[in-house]
């Protein structure tokens, strides 16, 4: 049997993940607005054999109803602006031949015919490489840039969602393979008899279709999804090729992984069919005490009020800057907007006795992703060890600042991986789907058509 | 010191595999530059090399003739236009590829909302390093109000006050930071100067927009805006707004009055005419010898087909069954259009000098009832700057009636013979797209607003 191998995904959060590490001596602080870095990265990352590049996004910037109450103390918060996901994924795909590129994209505030396009014409342009990571938009700032005072609830969030994508991927069927047949003998471009209407008629939406382009060459994008949640592990395990989360500790992470495994296998889908991969921020040293001096230097740089805001998404509306520092965490109202985070985080500060300044820190730091300090190897044992242990089929890698930090993981810790055999010297294939081992989902109209064939002939 | 020559300038206009409805069927014709960014990207380099002012790619949120009229069968078959690769994601991927030449696409007003369409179109100029141009359309069709949840498409004037206000936000939400508001100071921790964010607050009849925009400002201070309407509603849009005309006048009598037209709505508006770059479209087609272009160009009227046609002027009719009608009598009297308003005025024109259903549906069927302009380099270049000079256009949009020969033969044959008579460009005069097409940086309107009138909202236009 061949060895499980990792995958792996940079996770691309710029200028850095670290809401100080922008301050970072080696951090390059033009890398929010800079086209030519995001190649960069994104070619080092090739270099290195990744599966994707992936893009999270929001559609605002975060804390700006803050802003808008003149909060001026956020104007020390880096992520601010940036690339916009899905455009950077069509130049990024110009300037790389392997790499996946997955970029997030909310149900909550696009149309599902725009979307369905624009991932379909990506997946054209890069030549099967594009994912798109499935999102419901949680941050409360964006429903004001889209003409609501309040997110829709959670539920109905998710409802939508679930609508969303089957109205995406309906319309990704739109044609059949042998759709255009170009003739210019005869004149006829299409065959109408080869493209087919979704007329969907749902809650949320009312599409007729057929979308106007072609079906992409990896049949569809793959799917990727973040939801930790009840609702969004249930959509997750139905619907996507890969799975983002946010995992701390390998009891947790093996139990989601296999909750999701076994939710999927309710839908028919095997093991294989979907990927789980938690996020990571290393911090390398050549030694565990350079990497943990390193560590310290960070976490210094963060400003008090800079960590604080890094709760205020699940702190419920509580305003945390009216508790003490060095108190424990108070208890929380319920968010509605990221149930799981804020679970995740009153966990950890409350199991490891942290004062609301050491959770605030640790939030800012890693923004609930695992922070592994160490050596290569160190980094490499680590996992391996979840892999092994089912808590993981690879890892996104979450960097503090850039481009320092990812070329170091890529330089020291892939190669690693690699001489243990966890790790692909070559890409397998061409399209995302290939290198990522995931199936190509067949054409619902041609399956229909292939079935009705069967039936006739039996 | 003599006054520099005013010179042509070149849009060269996208709308894969061909201008010509039918024209796929040339020999020379590639139909793969529909969904092949491989071909995409070497037009590119083409029309840069050519120092061509602009890629301008056309786009509809449907497949044309997917929903039928009057019981036809979906679907036009025969017509090349079908399935295309996004405009939008196609132009961020010709920024990564090319950097000189502007990049346009157009994007709907209708069926998108402003906050990711100012986002999307700010992000590829900060890809290009200051190119992108967004061509701002309103839908017309029922082919894609039917994919966004509506059984008909906004009515006429409903349309153009969305797309008015929409205007007004993405403008708005471009300047959320001015050029120097990200200080990135590691010393101090200071990462954005508040004071040079600008939140836009718009509350208006079609959006509610808070802001602000999560991209900086751009290089060229904003994306270039284009439009196409030529109706009266359309142009008073333009007059205020546009940076760019795209427009379809077939006479330098016509052309001199709409660019005076024009100019003389955008002087309300405290704009003159170097605000403004019209460019009407013209389908090139470029022979050796005049006997060579007469020869191409009845090649390319001989694939012209009638159904296409007929379908064309069906769809300009406002709920008159032109199929019902004898294609070789007169265009019938039409009901006033909600899709393309100036466009059906063009084609009653027709029907008031005698031509028939069948004649008119074959001007749609060939340029999309643009000027067709055949010829040598010569006679080209001597038409294009009688118009010049005239004052009938600042430059012309040039819809190739396939790709990507009509684009290659225009950049190595037409252009050598413009720059020889000092009426084009021998090299980029900048940077960045507005630099080239010599229209203004804008100054930042929360500034500008700032130091006029005390806090007035950037979508209040009255």
């Amino acid at each position: 049997m061949t060895k499980r191998r990792l995958r792996l995904g940079g996770f691309f959060s710029v200028p850095g993940n670290h809401l100080a590490g922008w301050r970072h001596p080696d951090a390059l602080v033009t890398a929010d607005m800079d086209f030519q870095l995001y190649a960069h990265i994104t070619q080092v990352a090739e270099a290195a054999k990744f599966d994707t590049i992936f893009f999270q996004d929001t559609v605002g910037v975060s804390g700006s109803r803050a802003l808008a109450r003149g909060e001026r103390t956020r104007a020390k918060l880096s992520r601010t602006v940036k690339l916009e996901p899905t455009a950077t994924l069509a130049a990024l795909a110009m300037v790389t031949s392997r790499i996946g590129l997955v970029a997030t994209a909310t149900t909550t505030y696009n149309e599902p015919y725009n979307i369905a396009r624009r991932f379909a014409s990506i997946d054209h342009i890069s030549g099967g490489r594009a994912g798109w990571n499935l999102v419901t938009s949680q941050i409360e700032d964006e429903a004001e840039n889209f003409g609501f005072d309040e997110h829709m609830a959670h539920a109905d969030r998710y409802e939508r969602a679930a609508e969303f994508y089957e109205v995406v991927t309906g319309l990704w069927d739109s044609w059949e393979d042998d759709g255009l047949l170009r003739d210019k003998q005869s004149g006829v471009y299409m065959d109408r008899d080869k493209v087919h209407f979704l007329d969907h008629v749902g809650k949320y939406f009312k599409v007729k279709g057929p979308l106007n382009i072609t079906r992409s060459p990896q049949g569809w994008p793959v799917v990727a999804q973040a939801g930790s949640s009840e609702a969004g592990r249930e959509l997750a395990a139905r619907t996507a090729d890969v799975v983002f989360t946010a995992q701390t500790r390998i009891d947790e992470a093996k139990a989601f992984y296999a909750d999701i495994k076994k939710r999927a296998a309710r839908y028919g889908r095997g093991p294989d069919d979907i990927k789980i991969m938690p996020g990571l921020t290393p911090v390398l040293g050549h030694t565990m005490d350079e990497a943990r001096e390193t560590y310290e230097h960070l976490q210094s740089l963060m400003p008090d009020d800079v960590a604080l805001q890094s709760l205020s998404h699940i702190s419920g509306g509580l305003d945390l800057s009216k508790y003490p520092l060095d108190g424990p965490l108070p208890e929380l109202p319920p968010s509605n907007a990221a149930k799981a985070r804020q679970a995740l985080v009153v966990k950890t500060a409350r199991e490891n006795n942290m004062t609301l300044r050491q959770i605030a820190r640790h939030t800012a730091a890693g923004t609930g992703h695992r922070v592994l300090v160490g050596t290569p190897e160190y980094m490499a044992d680590e996992m391996q060890v979840w892999l092994e242990q089912e808590a993981a089929d690879g890892f996104n890698v979450v960097c503090n600042h850039y481009p320092r930090p990812f070329e170091d993981f890529c330089r020291l810790v892939v190669p690693e991986l690699q001489r243990r055999g966890i790790f692909r010297t070559e890409y397998e294939g061409i399209t995302l789907r290939e290198n990522l081992g995931v199936r190509v989902p067949e054409n619902r109209y041609t399956r229909e058509a292939r079935l009705a064939k069967i039936k006739e002939a039996s | 010191m003599a006054i520099a020559k005013r010179q042509l300038r070149f849009g060269a206009f996208f709308s894969v595999p061909g201008c010509h409805p039918t024209g796929w069927r040339h020999p020379d014709a590639i139909c793969e530059t529909d969904l092949d960014m491989r071909l995409l990207a070497e037009m590119a380099r083409m029309a840069e090399h050519g120092k061509l002012d602009c890629m301008f790619f056309q786009d509809s949120v449907a497949i044309p003739g997917s929903t039928a009229v009057y019981g036809a069968k979906p679907f036009r078959v025969k017509n090349g236009r079908q399935a295309h690769i996004e405009p939008m994601s196609a132009i961020a991927a010709l920024a990564a590829v090319t950097s000189r030449i502007g990049l346009v696409s157009t994007c709907t007003t209708s069926y998108n909302e402003p906050y990711n369409v100012a986002r999307r179109f700010l992000t590829i100029d900060h890809i290009s390093g200051g190119r992108a141009g967004w061509n701002l359309v309103t839908s017309q069709a029922e082919d894609e109000a039917v994919n966004f949840g509506r059984d008909a498409h906004f009515e006429h004037g409903v349309r153009y006050d969305r797309a008015a206000e929409f205007h007004d936000v993405v403008i708005g939400l471009w300047d959320s930071w001015e050029d120097d508001a990200f200080v990135r100071d590691k010393a101090s921790g200071v990462w954005f100067d508040y004071d040079k964010m600008h939140i836009l607050r718009h509350k208006g009849k079609h959006f509610t927009v808070r802001g602000p925009l999560n991209v900086a400002r751009s290089p060229q201070g904003r994306p270039v805006v284009a439009q196409a309407g030529s109706s009266d509603i359309g142009m008073e849009l333009a007059a205020r707004t546009a940076e760019m005309v795209f427009t379809a006048q077939t006479t330098i009598k016509d052309g001199r009055d709409f660019r005076n037209e024009m100019h003389q709505r955008m002087d309300k508006f405290d704009r003159g005419p170097d605000h403004i770059r019209i460019f009407p479209g013209i389908m090139p087609i470029v022979g050796r010898t005049e006997s060579e272009a007469q020869e191409k160009y009845e090649e390319l009227r001989g694939m012209v087909d009638d159904g296409v046609g007929i379908a064309g002027v069906a769809r300009l009719a406002g709920g008159v069954d032109i199929f019902a009608c004898d294609p070789d009598g007169p265009l019938p009297e039409l009901k006033p259009s909600n899709a393309a308003r100036a466009r059906q005025e063009m084609i009653i024109a027709m029907g008031k000098r005698g031509m028939t259903i069948r004649q008119i549906g074959r001007v749609l069927a060939m340029s999309q009832a643009h000027r067709v302009l055949y010829g040598t380099p010569k006679s080209l270049a001597d038409d294009m700057q009688a118009w010049l000079e005239a004052g009938a256009c600042d430059g012309f949009n040039l819809l190739f009636p396939h790709y990507p020969k009509p684009l290659e033969e225009w950049v190595t044959l037409v252009i050598p013979e413009l720059q020889r008579r000092g009426i084009f460009r021998t090299e980029y005069e900048g940077k960045t797209f507005r630099e080239n097409l010599g229209v203004p940086i804008p100054q930042n309107i929360h500034v500008k607003n700032r130091s006029s009138v005390p806090v007035r909202a950037a979508a209040s236009n009255d």
